[in-house]
């Protein structure tokens, strides 16, 4: 079993849902944000326009794993890969050496609160109870792992059941992002990896993500022979961090 | 759309150069300081170089090192690990480097020449050597930073150490210390122009290797870098250094200040050439080709 998703670049249509959707799931500090949005334009007179939704790949051969000092960055048997907060001393090193820069430390500035100095909303409080973010330690995106263990324990199938699917996932408005098992040949991921030919992000780097791209018109190769080449170079038009 | 250009632009790493970044800079070049001085020291069978080699890399290396954490008080997680990376090996070298290199210092005062002295010397030796060289390879292991990830950087951090460590053993040797100040002039200019050397054809591989690391050699040649590249690295780390070292040989007598001006323009080269390469380590767009 190997979790993993797609996203269809042809349907996202930069609502940041999937972004708002993960800081109540994890009750992320204002400071940081575990997926991130990325629209870009190419073309002239017909521009098109791609809308990258990243996040942590989750790669099979992750280098966060590999470079973490303390253990602290594991990858579990079902390829979600994990911070243990309690573990993790700060050194940054896996998030400098994240090819895709998707890690984040948590410093002080980054959690200042939603409104710093005035007042602490009761989102915030309760987030202090339910999920502890932990100053001078790093973060990420875990796929909602607590929400995929919970769903199995009650025989739920995630990325099937609500229940047991990432909370991006079923917040997607354009059905965009499609959650399954990488394994499972049967699989709505596999069956549109398949079919429409999914891409990874920087494939050079052999750490075989787990977060699949379809439908993309651009950024789908370094090499210029099978890249759909855009007719410009392309043009940064998303914000959002 | 700045928020973004990460995305779309090459863009450098921050984490370990900006803000707190600072103290890890100065943490990895005062590892390669304080063990190519200990090195030297043992060259010259310096008791005052060994001292200062130690104070280097016990206060300054490992001190700046352990500020630098988010979370100090947990490092003893990574020195129970020496299997999971380079950076827990690294902290393990310090901390052995500065066993050895203390029980060496005592055993040399009050146990010269003993086999016990000789032993804790070698131990010291190669633990000093590791301290040196690990932060090199920290770097050369991350793939997503192309500038870095080369076998040549290790070799760089190494001979920029030991240059700095001959640069201070003339420091001693002036002040009276157990070094013999003409065999310590000559080995730091050897070394000055086996750096040269290095430095350009670490930076012209990087330029011809791929994109990301052309733009980061662009970027300290041309970019925000340029001003340290240039005046840190190359007239204050090379040109001043290398006259007076020039100079030297002809008139055959310089004066001392002379010499520790060369010294620290030495130690303020390495500084700088530590710096730049941190800052400009860039990673590729993440999705779009670069514009």
């Amino acid at each position: 079993m190997r979790w993993g998703m797609v996203v269809d670049l042809s349907k996202c249509v930069r609502c940041y849902a999937c972004v708002a959707a993960c800081r109540i799931e994890h009750f992320l500090p204002m400071g940081i944000n575990w997926p991130r949005l990325v629209a870009m334009e190419t073309g002239g007179d017909s521009p098109t326009v791609s809308t990258y939704s990243v996040r942590c790949n989750q790669c099979k051969d992750a280098p966060c794993v590999e470079v973490c000092p303390t253990g602290a960055t594991t990858r579990r048997e079902d390829g979600i890969v994990t911070v243990d907060q309690d573990k993790c001393v700060g050194c940054r090193y896996c998030i400098v050496a994240c090819p895709y820069q998707n890690r984040t430390f948590l410093s002080k500035d980054k959690d200042q609160g939603f409104f710093p100095g005035r007042v602490v909303t009761d989102f915030e409080k309760a987030g202090k109870k339910l999920y502890k973010h932990q100053i001078g330690t790093t973060e990420k995106c875990n796929f909602c792992v607590e929400r995929i263990d919970a769903g199995l324990a009650k025989g739920l199938k995630p990325g099937v059941d609500r229940e047991a699917t990432p909370a991006c996932v079923n917040t997607c408005p354009a059905r965009a992002l499609t959650f399954g098992d990488l394994d499972d040949p049967d699989s709505e991921v596999s069956r549109l990896i398949r079919e429409k030919k999914g891409f990874q992000l920087h494939p050079e780097y052999n750490t075989d993500p787990s977060v699949f791209f379809i439908d993309g018109k651009i950024g789908q190769s370094d090499d210029p022979k099978v890249d759909d080449k855009p007719e410009k170079e392309p043009e940064a038009i998303g914000v959002g961090e | 759309m700045e928020a973004h250009q990460w995305m779309v632009n090459y863009t450098r790493q921050t984490e370990w150069i900006d803000r707190r970044g600072i103290f890890l800079w100065i943490a990895f070049y005062a590892g390669g300081l304080g063990g190519g001085l200990y090195l030297v020291s043992l060259y010259f069978n310096s008791l005052w170089g060994m001292l200062v080699s130690w104070l280097i890399i016990a206060v300054i290396k490992g001190g700046t090192h352990l500020v630098y954490l988010g979370k100090p008080l947990r490092f003893w997680r990574i020195i129970t690990r020496p299997q999971t990376s380079w950076l827990a090996r690294g902290f393990i070298f310090v901390m052995l480097f500065v066993i050895f290199g203390a029980i060496q210092m005592m055993l040399t005062h009050w146990l010269p020449d003993s086999a016990l002295e000789i032993a804790f010397k070698t131990l010291a030796g190669i633990m000093a050597f590791a301290v040196a060289l690990y932060t090199g390879i920290i770097l050369k292991n991350i793939k997503g930073v192309p500038f870095w990830n080369s076998t040549l950087l290790p070799i760089l951090f190494i001979l920029c150490g030991l240059l700095g460590g001959f640069g201070l053993s003339v420091v001693i040797a002036l002040n009276g210390g157990d070094i013999n100040l003409a065999a310590a002039e000559t080995g730091s200019r050897w070394l000055l122009l086996a750096n040269v050397l290095l430095i350009g054809i670490y930076l012209w591989r990087a330029s011809v290797k791929e994109g990301t690391s052309k733009q980061s050699v662009l970027e300290q040649l041309r970019g925000n870098s340029a001003p340290i590249f240039w005046i840190g690295i190359v007239l204050l780390g090379i040109v001043i250094p290398l006259g007076i070292a020039l100079a030297g040989m002809i008139a055959n007598d310089m004066s001392t200040i002379v010499l520790v001006i060369g010294v620290v323009c030495e130690i303020i080269g390495g500084l700088a050439l530590r710096y730049v390469v941190l800052k400009a380590g860039a990673y590729k767009p993440l999705v779009a080709k670069p514009q």
